[in-house]
């Protein structure tokens, strides 16, 4: 019983890389749910979560979409911020020295119109010692007929991360957008142009509309619907994105218990992105990476590392037995 | 913040306990929770997210009622998911809070005939403000607006407090019929201006108080993300000159020197001239 015991690690390693990017463990806050973590550091210790992925900056300052930005919907909600932003120049001399020093790694988040507009603010932000990986945002739903032309193209795609690529060495996440015929394709597309890692999904389009006024309900008409009612879209682009592409996957959707986050790791995602739970219980990400440990312990399992992609593995037995009886 | 206080004010994570459940009115409810330190530190007009028990939803923005000694309430209607699931709650049920959140209104001017606005449940924002202004020795009128006179919770406990009350009920059931902003349009005027309550009626508030050549407190109501500043999502438009202003360089667009500031930030309580909205 001893000897048996000796062998079974007590503390299950959720140290994860994503590229360069090492990250005591697995969660990454996503970008513009976390502001810069100062607004959830009196409630939540960041000494206990990966990384958090800050609010996208752009070239130029923008105003964001008119009001109301938030709709409260079955199981999630729809947003329409609009990419808020002070603006890359204001944002590095006023901002972003405030972000050093966090017991957690931070990571730029750029988002754009133009390519070079990705470039220039890739490279002035990856320049910063604040900043250790950089997320390209090329699928915001909520700015119209812009942003998400990128992420929804392959081949605008493949230019944007090409040029941000040219500008850092450091790691580059590409943020994908689930509005989409083909996601496999945009995937592939944003590796072999030298992305380090990809984050899927982003939200999914959605509206709601006001049956008193007859009015949509968010300024923006349209939005980006969040929360446990698109997690089971996301688990499917991270299953088969993880078959189409060997960088690391960032798994985000819905993600609210250890349950959610355990299928994402199954279906291929090397770490996992909390967005919307944090407006439900600042503590979750904290609570997440408990649950997990506890978890691996249970099971046996030395690192977070061994279940990734797991359920690839199972279906493919699962064939071969069928094949075996056919 | 509109006031200012040396205080350890730092929001925090608080597990309460309720002590005590009312329905003041048909789908009007009152949790009174066992909450020490969120009572400690919260100023008049502050919040507070309830955090929903069954972990279904996202958590609720709730103004404190009342906070003293050990206990804060809140107080709210029974409108949608969230808030039939915090009805539900019975005496000795625990419930997460986070809190005191947000800018409250500054009651530390030394003006000696206020008025206090409050439209349905935005009562719920004015007792602490009421409490305060009334111990600075203030004459308090509170005009106070609601659908129908059930509707019109705890207006006693107002006037025993020593506010003047001046009602009304959209249907005439109490007080005058229509709205309390035609009230305090006709009224006396007072030297400064409280309110809470639904955006026209503030709006309106925004109106009369300019007319009146005094400035006005505005609690807003929007619906909230994070409601810690993180999102973005409850925003209103204002001045980019207020000190209120997230600091932002002046807006690209059309030279307009608005910004958006979070309302659970940098609000809820704003100047109502300083508003563009």
């Amino acid at each position: 019983m001893g000897a048996r015991t000796a062998v079974v690690n007590p503390q299950p390693a959720l140290a994860i890389k994503l590229g360069k990017l090492e990250l005591a463990y697995p969660t990454l806050m996503g970008s513009g749910c976390y502001g810069s973590g100062e607004e959830f550091a009196p409630f939540a210790d960041l000494s206990k979560i990966g990384a958090i992925v800050l609010k996208s900056v752009t070239r130029l300052p923008r105003l964001g979409n008119p009001t109301p930005r938030l709709v409260h919907t079955p199981a999630g909600m729809l947003n329409a911020i609009g990419l808020q932003n002070p603006g890359i120049e204001w944002y590095l001399e006023h901002e972003l020295h405030k972000y050093g020093g966090r017991p957690c790694k931070i990571v730029g988040s750029v988002a754009g119109f133009e390519i070079d507009d990705y470039a220039y603010v890739c490279e002035r932000l990856a320049a910063r010692d604040e900043i250790e990986a950089i997320e390209l945002n090329v699928s915001c739903p909520n700015v119209a007929r812009e942003g998400e032309t990128f992420g929804c193209d392959p081949d605008l795609t493949a230019r944007v991360v090409e040029a941000a690529r040219a500008t850092t060495n450091k790691t580059l996440i590409v943020k994908l957008s689930p509005n989409v015929t083909d996601i496999v394709a945009i995937a592939r597309q944003a590796e072999n142009s030298g992305a380090d890692a990809l984050a899927v999904i982003n939200t999914v389009r959605g509206m709601a509309i006001d049956v008193e006024t007859w009015r949509p309900r968010l300024g923006n008409i349209t939005g980006g619907l969040s929360g446990p009612a698109i997690r089971p879209i996301a688990v499917l682009a991270v299953y088969e994105i993880a078959q189409a592409v060997s960088i690391p996957i960032v798994g985000q959707g819905g993600i609210e218990t250890l349950t959610d986050a355990l299928e994402f790791f199954l279906a291929g995602a090397t770490a996992i992105s909390i967005g919307t739970a944090n407006f439900t219980d600042p503590r979750i990400p904290e609570r997440l990476v408990a649950e997990l440990q506890a978890y691996l312990t249970r099971r046996n399992v030395g690192s977070i590392q061994e279940i990734v992609s797991r359920a690839h593995v199972e279906i493919a037995t699962a064939h071969q037995y069928e094949g075996d009886e056919g | 913040m509109i006031g200012m206080t040396m205080l350890d004010l730092r929001p925090r994570v608080a597990a309460t306990t309720i002590l005590e459940r009312r329905e003041l009115a048909d789908g009007v409810v009152l949790l009174t929770l066992h909450a020490p330190e969120v009572a400690d530190a919260t100023q008049p007009g502050q919040y507070l997210m309830a955090i929903p028990p069954s972990g279904e939803a996202a958590a609720t923005a709730l103004a404190v009622y009342e906070a003293e000694g050990k206990r804060a309430s809140i107080l709210f209607f029974v409108t949608g998911k969230r808030t039939r699931e915090l009805a539900s709650l019975a005496c000795g049920d625990r419930l997460d809070v986070v809190g005191p959140l947000g800018n409250g209104f500054d009651c530390s001017g030394d003006a000696r005939d206020v008025a206090i606005v409050a439209g349905g449940v935005g009562i719920a924002s004015v007792w602490l403000c009421a409490r305060e202004l009334l111990r600075r020795g203030a004459h308090v009128r509170l005009f106070y607006g609601a659908r129908t006179a059930e509707l019109l919770v705890d207006a006693q406990r107002f006037a025993d407090a020593g506010c003047e009350l001046v009602l009304a009920t959209n249907d005439g059931t109490r007080g005058e019929r229509g709205f309390v902003t035609d009230a305090l349009a006709r009224s006396r005027k007072p030297e400064t201006i409280y309110a809470c309550g639904p955006s026209p009626m503030l709006r309106r508030i925004g109106e009369i108080a300019n007319g009146f050549g005094v400035r006005a407190q505005l609690s807003l109501e929007e619906t909230f993300g994070c409601g810690v500043g993180g999102c973005w999502g409850c925003v209103v438009p204002l001045t980019n000159a207020s000190a209120q202003a997230p600091k932002f360089p002046p807006a690209q667009r059309g030279g307009s020197d608005v910004v958006y500031a979070r309302i659970c930030k940098e609000g809820p309580v704003f100047w109502a001239h300083e508003l563009r909205w």
